[in-house]
């Protein structure tokens, strides 16, 4: 109960603070935003679409873990809790290329705009729901459960890839992509002010309370999925 | 214009998002609190049988 209760108090927080706290040009009070220039009041997406997009790798990567743990053990609470997790997945992959595709038209344009990260959350979007497929075809529990087991794993090995190592080395609209100089011409670290990112303090802050409030929350929805999963193929059993 | 809360929340609307923010984000956390409390009641009704 006690970090339910801790998730709502952060979440609050994230919510008053990164909504309500204003962006100024110098910021002296602890709470002011700095502005970035080209993002203005549209920067505050960072305390929302981030964490949607850090859970679902969280959730891939507990897919993962416990497909491995299910192919150790072979229990099928073990595979329970890596399709809960696929689920949660999946659902905070899609939030955070929605989220990240309204604020794209109003930033950058247009909703979709082939970003090295729009590109690779769609693979990653692709890669996983044929995962779904995949589990809805095979109709053998212990089968089904080993074949996305093992896929679970090498879908998830791709990730690191996708979300960390290919938007950082190519160029890109979002912060921490290469870019192209201006005076010389050769492709740089971005040195704009919308790809090369500074948070100060304040924001930082609120960022990370953001980033260990969703982490609760997805233990939490994790948690129930995986448990109503468990719950319904015991009673399945039972009928049978 | 009125003075008082409504008046210093229609000069800063920013202020009603955040209200209903706020009650978006409690109703999902008793919602999940509630599904929380009936996943427990039917496992210890499981249990039992």
């Amino acid at each position: 109960m006690v970090w339910k209760i801790i998730l709502f108090i952060l979440m609050c927080f994230v919510i008053i603070t990164g909504i309500s706290f204003p962006i100024v040009e110098h910021p002296q009070g602890w709470m002011q935003f700095p502005i970035i220039p080209g993002l203005g009041e549209k920067a505050k997406i960072i305390f929302f679409h981030v964490p949607t997009a850090w859970l679902s790798v969280l959730a891939f990567l507990m897919a993962m873990v416990y497909g491995v743990r299910y192919l150790r053990k072979k229990n099928l609470d073990d595979d329970a809790k890596s399709s809960a997790s696929l689920q949660i997945g999946m659902v905070f992959c899609v939030l955070a290329t929605i989220t990240g595709s309204i604020w794209a038209k109003f930033n950058w344009g247009t909703f979709w705009n082939w970003d090295p990260r729009e590109t690779s959350i769609f693979i990653l979007l692709l890669i996983y729901g044929s995962l779904f497929a995949l589990r809805s075809a095979v109709e053998n529990e212990d089968k089904r459960a080993r074949l996305s087991a093992v896929y679970s794993i090498i879908a998830f090995l791709t990730v690191p890839f996708f979300i960390f190592i290919m938007p950082r080395i190519m160029l890109g609209l979002h912060p921490g992509s290469l870019e192209i100089d201006p005076n010389s011409g050769k492709v740089i670290q971005g040195t704009s002010p919308v790809v090369d990112f500074k948070m100060n303090g304040n924001m930082r802050l609120v960022f990370f309370t953001s980033l260990a409030a969703f982490t609760i929350l997805y233990f939490w929805m994790w948690k129930i999925r995986s448990r109503a999963i468990i719950i319904k193929e015991n009673l399945s059993k039972k009928l049978i | 214009m009125e003075g008082g809360l409504v008046g210093f929340l229609e000069k800063n609307s920013i202020y009603i998002v955040l209200a209903i923010v706020l009650v978006v984000w409690t109703g999902i956390f008793l919602f999940l609190l509630n599904t929380d409390k009936r996943l427990k009641a039917i496992e210890k009704e499981l249990k039992e049988k």
